[in-house]
Parts: structure tokens; C-alpha cells; sequence
């Protein structure tokens, strides 16, 4: 086969039906991965794809009681310019700066990228210390998933056939709620060796709450409870930012590989781990650290 | 199935016959001729095929041709003034020594024409970061660098010409 069917419906309960109706059909939303595969046929073309990209309400970011809704669809540079998400999700709009080069951010989606369910996807740690929420459409009505259980593997979520990613959620962050992201890689448009973000709530130098999260250093972007539970409740000092530094290290697994090997990514995580903390807790600057050489 | 697809290439509607895996690219340099864009890779790493699309930089080797029903396309072809003169920002580029083989030379001044739209002054820190998605095999994107910094003195320069009576 050489081409397929390109199909641009314009709501969303009409690309479901044709979800339904044409077997192997692929959704598409910014094409930056799967048109890559299309062209490089590294993979066989699909019967057909459905654009997501002319449906509106997932193309919008909206500000609601509950927290925000940010449509699958939205690129990854509208979501960072949203001042809702500038002001309070800073490691989400620190991965985006960082994330592979202007003319993709342009075009890619925040969907796509979870979708794709990389190890090293850029966007989900950040999402993961943010308590994202998944918004799943599909013929029968919507369900949510928390971020965690979305992913299941390398190229594998949750989503069941016939369904949709509509939208990430996010609670509107609480006072005291500070977020930075890390990442290193060999270029800025080269897939992460290891990325790491935080997310404290201090109440002056004792931390309340605390969400850790690393990518590309196992099978699925990570949560680090050990880490968390380090950090919770303990006021913040220089031994404590050493043992949550250590025990980053620990509870990674990632693997040696053409990118890296499992030392330098154990080593490199723990840190970001105190690096991010010393920035969100005092001394530091995250974007020292952040900076990806060029 | 060919469709129809109709849009503004720089300035001028157009419209091409397209088939659904054809790519903004293609439809640029093969059906209309403006081969001033040029394709590298194929998969958005070099940005050579670098075009601007309702004022916002892509990889035109990853934009279905489809998707650019109805909206503005500019490409480098697009820079020249009625009179067939470099912009400023190409003006920039030849003055400074920007282009070795030239063929990165056209993503890098769409890149350039985005940039100094949304920052007249950019640092040299914030053109190496808007250069990221643009390779150049040929030099060590010093002479680019300082290419792109002439051009925004040069697009300032013309804005308070147009600015002062």
C-alpha cells in the first residue's frame, strides 16, 4: 500500500464513528512521530488516519473550578505561552523550552506526546508531579485515568480500542507549590538520556508535600515514592536533599544503551533530585541546571 | 484519491490537487515550483524544509498537505520585495557570510524571519536556542549566529526608517 484514506472530521463524535466504522484506522494529531514513520515506512501504512486536528473542543485550554483542561490537541507552544500554566505549572513549561526544537513544538500536541508513551517523554514527568488527570472519549461516554495507570509500557497506555485521549487535566496548584524540570541529553533534539521533575508545597523550610518523577530511566516515566516520602513532612536541609539525592539513584532502573549507560543515569538523577530541590527551597538556579548545551 | 486543497502562498492563493500522504513539501517545491524550500532529512531534525504557517515555524516534511486548507503559507521565495530585493534578513546573511553550501540557508532565515518577529533583540543564547531544530553541515553556526544578529539590527534599523516622518 502507498497511501490511505485521510479523514478530517470536524467533532468529535464523528471521528469516533469513523474510528469504529474502518478497521486499523489511526488517529493523528501533530504527525511529528507517526508522519516520520509514514515516511520513512519503517512501519506498514494504516488502511487510513483520522486528523484530531480540526475538532475544537480539542484544540481549547480552559480554566474551570476544577483546575484546568487542557485539550489533547493544543501544541505544545500554546501551552506554554497559557499564563495559567506559566504561572503555575513551571517544570511543564520548563520541559517545553526544552523541548526538541521550535518548529516541532509549533505542530506537536500534548496528546500526542503522552500517546506516543515514550520512556522518555519530555512532557510526562512534570505531569506526573502536577497529579495530571487523563480524559478518555469514547462512543460509550468518558472515563478518567490518573497518569500513573495511563502508561503500561514502551509504546503502551491504557487506551482501549474505540477510545480517545481528549484532554489532561490539572488541579489548580496549591500556595507554597513550586515546580522545576531537568533533563539531559546529548542535543536538545536528541531523546532524553534522563529527565527528572519536582514538585514541592513548603510551609517556610518544612516541606508539606512532595512529588518526584523521572524519565527515560525505565520502562515508564516514574513516580519515586521512596523520594516523596523522604521529603514529606521533613524540614529541608542539606543532609536531607543528600538522602533524597541517594535514594533517587536507588529506586531508577534504567539501561546501558547508545544514548547512556545505567550508571551515568542513576548518577545524573539523583542530580536533578538536588538540584531541583536546592532551587525550589533556596539557593540554586534551576536554569543553570536545566540548560541543555546546544 | 487526490482532493483539492487551496491556500495562501505567499500572498497569492493557490490551490493543488494533493494526494493524502503528500506533505506541505511536496506541494511547495513539486506542484508549485517555489524550490527554494529544500528536504534534508525527511523527519524534522534539520529544518531545511522550514516554512512559516499562519506565522508560526514547521517542518513542511511533517505538515500533511491537506491540513493547510485555508491558511497563509510563507516560504523564503515569499521574503523577496516587489522590486525582487533580499529582505533585510537575507541581506543579513550574504553580508555576514551565513551560507557555505546554502542549503540550510532557507530553513535558517524562516527561523530567523519567526524569531526576530517575536524578539527584536534576540541574545546570542536565545538565537542558538531558536536554532535548535535548524542543522548546518557545513560551518560551525558562528558565521549564522552573527548573521542572525545583524539581521535583527537590520530589521530594527528599517522599522525606525519606517518609524521617523
Amino acid at each position: 500500500m502507498t497511501s490511505y484514506e485521510y479523514h478530517r472530521p470536524k467533532t468529535l463524535e464523528e471521528a469516533l464513528k469513523l474510528k469504529a466504522s474502518i478497521a486499523g484506522a489511526r488517529w493523528l494529531a501533530g504527525g511529528t512521530d507517526l508522519l516520520v514513520q509514514f515516511n520513512k515506512r519503517s512501519k506498514p501504512l494504516p488502511p487510513a488516519v483520522i486528523s484530531l486536528r480540526n475538532i475544537d473542543e480539542l484544540c481549547a485550554i480552559d480554566a474551570r473550578d476544577g483546575g484546568l483542561r487542557i485539550g489533547s490537541m493544543v501544541s505544545l507552544t500554546d501551552i506554554a505561552a497559557h499564563p495559567a500554566i506559566r504561572d503555575g505549572f513551571s517544570a511543564l513549561t520548563e520541559s517545553i523550552r526544552l523541548f526538541a526544537s521550535e518548529q516541532i513544538r509549533n505542530v506537536c500536541t500534548l496528546g500526542g506526546n503522552l500517546c506516543n508513551a515514550s520512556p522518555a517523554a519530555d512532557c510526562a514527568p512534570p505531569l506526573l508531579v502536577h497529579d495530571a488527570r487523563i480524559e478518555l472519549q469514547s462512543q460509550g461516554g468518558t472515563r478518567f485515568v490518573e497518569l500513573p495507570n495511563f502508561f503500561r509500557g514502551p509504546g503502551q497506555t491504557a487506551i482501549e480500542a474505540g477510545e480517545v485521549l481528549a484532554a489532561v487535566w490539572l488541579s489548580h496548584p496549591r500556595a507554597g507549590c513550586r515546580s522545576a524540570f531537568m533533563k539531559k541529553g546529548r542535543t536538545q533534539m536528541d531523546v532524553a538520556v534522563a529527565s527528572v521533575a519536582v514538585r514541592v508545597e513548603m510551609d517556610g523550610d518544612v516541606c508539606r508535600s512532595a512529588r518526584v518523577a523521572a524519565g527515560a530511566v525505565a520502562p515508564l516515566p516514574l513516580r519515586l515514592p521512596e523520594v516523596e516520602a523522604i521529603l514529606e513532612g521533613a524540614r529541608i536541609s542539606n543532609d536531607l536533599v543528600s538522602r533524597a539525592r541517594q535514594a533517587a539513584s536507588r529506586a531508577v532502573s534504567p539501561i546501558t544503551d547508545i544514548r547512556s549507560t545505567e550508571t551515568y543515569r542513576r548518577h545524573i538523577v539523583g542530580v536533578f533530585v538536588e538540584r531541583a530541590l536546592s532551587s525550589l527551597t533556596g539557593g540554586g538556579r534551576v536554569s543553570d541546571a536545566a540548560e541543555v548545551q546546544i | 484519491m487526490k482532493t483539492e486543497v487551496g491556500f495562501e502562498l505567499n500572498g497569492i492563493r493557490v490551490s493543488a490537487m494533493v494526494e493524502p500522504h503528500d506533505r506541505l513539501l511536496d506541494v511547495v517545491r513539486d506542484r508549485l515550483g517555489n524550490t527554494g524550500t529544500k528536504e534534508g532529512c525527511s523527519e524534522g531534525e534539520c529544518g531545511a524544509c522550514t516554512v512559516i504557517v499562519d506565522g508560526r515555524t514547521v517542518n513542511s516534511c511533517l505538515y500533511p498537505a491537506l491540513e493547510v486548507e485555508g491558511k497563509k503559507v510563507l516560504t523564503v521565495e515569499g521574503l523577496l520585495s516587489a522590486r525582487n530585493r533580499l529582505s533585510p534578513i537575507q541581506d543579513a546573511f550574504v553580508e555576514m557570510g551565513g551560507a557555505q553550501c546554502g542549503f540550510c540557508t532557507p530553513g535558517m532565515v524562516m527561523t530567523t524571519v519567526a524569531l526576530i518577529e517575536r524578539n527584536a533583540a534576540p541574545t546570542d543564547g536565545e538565537i542558538r536556542h531558536a536554532l535548535t531544530g535548524n542543522l548546518c553541515r557545513c560551518t560551525g553556526y558562528v558565521q549564522i549566529v552573527e548573521s542572525i544578529r545583524r539581521a535583527a539590527e537590520k530589521v530594527r534599523e528599517a522599522e525606525k526608517e519606517k518609524g521617523s516622518p
